[in-house]
C-alpha cells in the first residue's frame, strides 16, 4: 500500500483480478446479475464457476444491472472518511452500462473527497487494465491530474477482442443495439468482437474456431507492441491457455496478469466459450 | 444440312444486305435455333442438371430479336446496334454472354453502314470474333470461340473470291460445321462424352438458320414464328388440364414434335393426329408443323410424322408419373418464412446474390445480401436481371455474387453495364458465396471488401448431390441416367444407385477429416425428416465435425454441402 491520499475504485464488470486489487488497494464495487426473479451481487453472492456452469440452463436468460448510486456513494464516503482526498473511479463504458451514471449520482453526496469518474469506454479487463494503470501511477506518487491525463491518453489505445462461439447470447442480451449482429441469424457464425472507445463492432465473421483464433491473433499482432496485454475467457480456461501460448511473443516484458475469467455480468452477453484479449497498445 | 437442289436456276448475286434484310436473317436464325435448341441442350457434357446451353442461347437470341422485331429501320448499323443491345441485356449463361459479345462486335463494325457487303461482313465477323475472345478471361479452343474465329477467317477468304453474300454465308457455314466437328479433338472432355461443343452447335444453328432463309427453305418467317409461338402457348394450358382430378389418365403420354416436310396439309395432319388421342394442338404451315397430343401409344403419332417428312424436337412425357410427383410434392412441408433483407444506407455496400432456392435466398439475406436474383444451375439469370438487381440496390456501391460458374460472365456483363461502382466476387458455388458474405463490411471500400470476401471463401469445400441427366463416362466414372451423382468443387467424383456410397466418396473428396464445420442445404425434393437422417449418417462418421442442417429449397440438387 501507499501513502497517497488518492484512491482507485472500479466495478466488477472491469474484471480486475481480486489479488491484484488487494495488492494495489483498488476497491471493487459489484454490479448486479439478475437471474430469474433473483438479483445477485457479482463476485460476492455469485461465483464465476457457479454461474457459467448453470448458464446454459438459465431461463429466462440472465441480465445485468448497474450498482445503485447509493452503494457507490457509500463506498466513496467510506474512502473519504478513511482520509482519501481524491477518488478516481474507473468504470465500464457508459455507452453499454448505467454504472458511470450511477457513479456520478453517487459522487454528488460525498463529503471530504473529490470523486473523478472515468468512463473507460471498455468492458471487462479493458477497463480493468486502465484501473490497474491508475493504481500503479498512484503507487509511484503521481498527482490526480497527471493520472487522469494518462488515462485519457491510453483510452483510445485500449481494446478488447473476443472470439465468440455463437451470436446467440449477444442477441439475447438485448442490452444494446447491436445493429451488425442482426445478420447471421441462420448460419452458425463465429464472430470476432472488438470493443473500442465505447463501440462494440464485429471485426470479422468466420465459420470455424481455428480460423477465428488465427484471425484474432493476426488482428492483435498488428497492434503490437503493447503497454499491456492480457487473456480473458468466459469459462474456457483451456482455450485461454492455448491463446496465451500462441501470443507469447506479444506480451510486454515484466507484465504478469494471470489469465482472467470474464465476469458473469459480461460473460452473460458473450456466451460460454468466449475467449480473447484485453490490451493497451503503446502510444507512438 | 440440306443444300439447294440442282434443278433451281442460279439466283442473282446478292451484293448488299440492308437493315430489313438483316432483320430477316436474324429472325430466321432465331426460329432455327428455337426448333433445334433441345438438341443443343442434349450436348451438355456433364450429366448434371445445368443451365442448358441451348436454352440460354435461345433466350439470348429472343431478347436480341425482340429489340428489332417491329423495327422498320433500313440502316443496317442501327438495326445491328439495337439487336446487340437486346442480346446483351438478355444474355444468360456463359454461352449466351459470348453470343451477345459476337453480336456486339458485329454491330460495332457495322455501325456506320447503310448496308453491308461481303467485305464488310468479313470485317464484322472478325470484330465479332475478337470481341468474343476479349470477353473471356481464359479463352478455350474447341468452343463457340473457335467457331466464330473460323467463321471470320472463312468470310475473309470467301469475300476475296466473291462479292456474293450468299456465297460467303455458304462458305462460312460449311467451315463452321467443319470446325464444330473438330471440337472433340480440341477438348478431351467432349471426346469422352462423345459430343461436339454445345455453344458451337448453337452458333452453327444460327448461321444455318440464316442460310436456310437465303436458300428459301424458310419462306414465311412470320407464319412460322406464329406457329411456333402458338405451339408454345397452347401446349402449356393443354398440359395443365390434362391431369385429371385424381384417378388414372386415359391417355398418359404427352407427345410433342415438330414435323418438317414439303407441301404439308395442316388440316389433314390435325385430323389424323386428333383421332389418336386428346388435347390435340396442330399448328404450322406447309413446311413446318408443331404437333402436340396426349395418347396411349406414343409410337403412333411419331410413326405418322415420319411418314410425312422428318421430325425434330421430340418430347414424350409420362403424365401419370408427373401427376404422382405433383401429389407427392404437395405433401412437402410449407415453405420457410422469408427473412427480410437488411436495409442499407446510400454510401454502404449492397450485395446482390444469385440464389437457387428460397431457403438459400433467406440465408443470403440473413448474412446481409440486399438483393436476391433467383437462379442457379438450371435457370441462369440474364445479364438484365442481374443488372436490374444492381440498379435496385439503394446504394452506388454494389458487390455481385454469381455463385455459379455459368453465371459469372453474365454478372460481369451486368457490372460493365451499370453506372454504379460494382465488383463481382467470382464465387462458383453456393457455399462459396455464403462464406464470402462473412467477409462483407458494409462500410468498407469496394475493392478492399471484395478482396476480403474472396479471402473468406478460400477454405470452403463444396459437395453436391444430384441425379444424372444422361448416361456417360467421364474421368473413368460410369454414370447412368437417373443415378445419383456426387460432385466436389464442380468435379464429378462418384455416381451410383446408393446414397451411402456417394456420400462416402464426397466426404472423402471434401477432406472431412480436416474440417470443423459442415453445412447441409437440402433441396426442395428432400423432406426435413430425410435430411435429418442424412445428417445423422454424417455425424456417425465424423463425430467431431459441427453439423448444421438448413432448408435450401433448390431444385434438382438434393443436397449442397459446404465444409470449412
Amino acid at each position: 500500500m501507499n501513502n497517497s491520499p488518492i484512491r482507485i475504485v472500479t466495478d466488477s464488470a472491469c474484471d480486475v483480478p481480486p489479488t491484484l486489487a488487494e495488492q494495489l488497494g483498488i476497491t471493487i464495487v459489484p454490479v448486479y446479475v439478475n437471474i430469474g426473479q433473483e438479483s445477485y451481487l457479482d463476485g460476492v453472492e455469485l461465483t464465476r464457476d457457479e454461474f457459467y456452469q448453470k448458464l446454459p440452463q438459465y431461463d429466462p436468460y440472465p441480465t445485468t444491472a448497474a450498482p445503485s448510486s447509493g452503494s457507490l456513494a457509500a463506498v466513496y464516503q467510506q474512502l473519504a472518511d478513511e482520509g482519501a482526498t481524491d477518488i478516481i473511479s474507473v468504470h465500464i463504458a457508459s455507452s453499454l452500462s448505467a454504472t458511470c451514471q450511477a457513479a456520478h449520482l453517487g459522487a454528488e453526496s460525498v463529503e471530504g473527497a473529490n470523486v473523478h469518474i472515468f468512463d473507460s469506454q471498455q468492458i471487462t479487463l479493458g477497463g480493468g487494465l486502465l484501473a490497474l494503470t491508475a493504481a500503479e501511477l498512484v503507487a509511484v506518487g503521481h498527482s490526480t491530474p497527471d493520472i487522469l491525463a494518462r488515462l485519457e491518453q491510453l483510452r483510445p489505445h485500449t481494446r478488447v477482442f473476443g472470439m465468440l462461439d455463437t451470436l446467440d447470447s449477444l442477441r439475447r442480451s438485448g442490452r444494446v443495439s447491436w445493429a451488425q449482429f442482426g445478420f447471421g441469424t441462420l448460419l452458425q457464425i463465429k464472430p470476432i468482437m472488438v470493443v473500442h472507445e465505447g463501440e462494440v463492432t464485429v471485426a470479422a465473421r468466420v465459420r470455424t474456431r481455428s480460423r477465428s483464433q488465427q484471425t484474432m491473433l493476426t488482428m492483435v499482432e498488428e497492434l503490437a507492441p503493447f503497454e499491456r496485454l492480457a487473456v480473458i475467457h468466459a469459462a474456457a480456461p483451456e482455450a485461454a491457455a492455448e491463446l496465451q501460448a500462441k501470443a507469447q511473443h506479444l506480451f510486454p516484458a515484466g507484465q504478469d496478469i494471470p489469465i482472467t475469467a470474464i465476469t458473469p455480468a459480461i460473460g452473460a452477453h458473450l456466451g460460454l466459450g468466449a475467449v480473447g484479449f484485453a490490451c493497451i497498445k503503446q502510444a507512438e | 444440312m440440306t443444300t439447294n437442289t440442282d434443278t433451281k436456276p442460279t439466283p442473282p448475286k446478292w451484293l448488299q444486305c440492308n437493315g430489313q434484310q438483316f432483320r430477316k436473317l436474324a429472325h430466321a436464325a432465331l426460329l432455327w435455333l428455337e426448333q433445334n435448341h433441345r438438341h443443343v441442350n442434349e450436348l451438355n457434357v456433364f450429366p448434371v442438371p445445368d443451365g442448358d446451353t441451348g436454352t440460354n442461347m435461345l433466350l439470348t437470341m429472343r431478347s436480341a430479336y425482340g429489340r428489332i422485331a417491329d423495327n422498320g429501320e433500313t440502316h443496317v448499323g442501327t438495326v445491328a446496334k439495337a439487336m446487340a443491345h437486346g442480346a446483351l441485356m438478355g444474355a444468360r449463361g456463359n454461352s449466351g454472354v459470348i453470343l451477345s459479345q459476337i453480336w456486339r462486335g458485329l454491330a460495332r463494325e457495322l455501325q456506320d453502314k447503310e448496308a453491308f457487303t461481303s467485305v464488310d461482313l468479313a470485317q464484322a465477323l472478325q470484330e465479332a470474333a475478337d470481341t468474343a475472345y476479349s470477353g473471356v478471361m481464359r479463352p478455350v479452343e474447341g468452343t463457340i470461340l473457335t467457331i466464330i474465329k473460323e467463321a471470320a477467317a472463312e468470310a475473309k477468304d470467301a469475300a476475296k473470291k466473291s462479292q456474293d453474300l450468299r456465297f460467303v454465308l455458304e462458305r462460312v457455314l460449311e467451315r463452321s460445321e467443319q470446325a464444330l466437328e473438330r471440337t472433340p479433338e480440341q477438348l478431351p472432355i467432349l471426346k469422352q462424352a462423345g459430343v461436339v461443343d454445345s455453344g458451337g452447335q448453337g452458333l452453327v444453328y444460327i448461321l444455318e438458320g440464316m442460310l436456310r432463309y437465303v436458300h428459301g427453305e424458310i419462306r414465311d418467317l412470320e407464319a412460322q414464328a406464329v406457329a411456333l409461338a402458338q405451339a408454345r402457348t397452347q401446349t402449356a394450358p393443354a398440359q395443365a388440364h390434362a391431369v385429371p382430378e385424381g384417378g388414372s389418365i386415359e391417355n398418359p403420354y404427352d407427345v410433342q414434335f415438330i414435323l418438317m416436310g414439303q407441301n404439308l396439309n395442316v388440316e389433314e395432319v390435325r385430323q389424323r393426329i386428333d383421332a389418336m388421342g386428346d388435347s390435340t394442338v396442330v399448328v404450322g404451315d406447309e413446311t413446318t408443323i408443331k404437333v402436340h397430343i396426349h395418347v396411349k401409344d406414343p409410337g403412333q403419332p411419331l410413326s405418322y410424322g415420319i411418314s410425312l417428312g422428318h421430325i425434330t424436337d421430340v418430347v414424350v412425357e409420362n403424365m401419370q408419373e408427373q401427376m404422382e410427383e405433383i401429389v407427392h410434392a404437395s405433401a412437402a412441408p410449407a415453405p420457410v418464412p422469408m427473412v427480410e433483407a437488411p436495409t442499407i444506407e446510400p454510401g454502404q455496400i449492397g450485395v446482390v446474390a444469385v440464389a437457387a432456392g428460397e431457403g438459400l435466398a433467406n440465408i443470403f439475406r440473413s448474412l446481409g445480401a440486399v438483393q436476391i436474383v433467383q437462379g442457379g444451375q438450371t435457370n441462369n439469370p440474364s445479364t438484365e436481371e442481374i443488372f436490374q438487381a444492381i440498379q435496385d440496390v439503394p446504394s452506388n456501391k454494389v458487390i455481385v455474387l454469381p455463385n455459379n460458374k455459368n453465371i459469372l460472365l453474365a454478372a460481369e456483363a451486368a457490372r460493365d453495364l451499370s453506372p454504379k461502382e460494382v465488383a463481382v466476387v467470382p464465387t462458383r458455388t453456393t457455399p462459396q458465396g455464403l462464406s464470402a458474405m462473412l467477409g462483407l463490411n458494409l462500410d468498407g471500400e469496394l475493392e478492399e471488401t471484395a478482396k476480403a470476401m474472396e479471402m473468406s471463401y478460400a477454405y470452403v469445400a463444396t459437395g453436391e448431390i444430384t441425379r444424372a441427366t444422361r448416361t456417360v463416362e467421364i474421368d473413368g466414372i460410369k454414370v447412368e441416367e437417373g443415378a445419383l451423382l456426387g460432385l466436389v468443387d464442380g468435379r464429378l467424383c462418384a455416381s451410383g444407385p446408393e446414397m451411402d456410397d456417394i456420400l462416402d466418396k464426397i466426404l472423402t473428396g471434401m477432406e472431412m477429416e480436416e474440417r470443423e464445420i459442415l453445412s447441409i442445404y437440402y433441396g426442395q425434393d428432400v423432406t426435413a425428416v430425410d435430411a435429418q437422417a442424412f445428417g445423422r449418417q454424417i455425424e456417425e462418421h465424423y463425430p467431431d465435425v459441427e453439423l448444421e442442417l438448413l432448408p435450401g429449397g433448390q431444385s434438382h440438387y438434393l443436397y449442397i454441402l459446404g465444409a470449412e
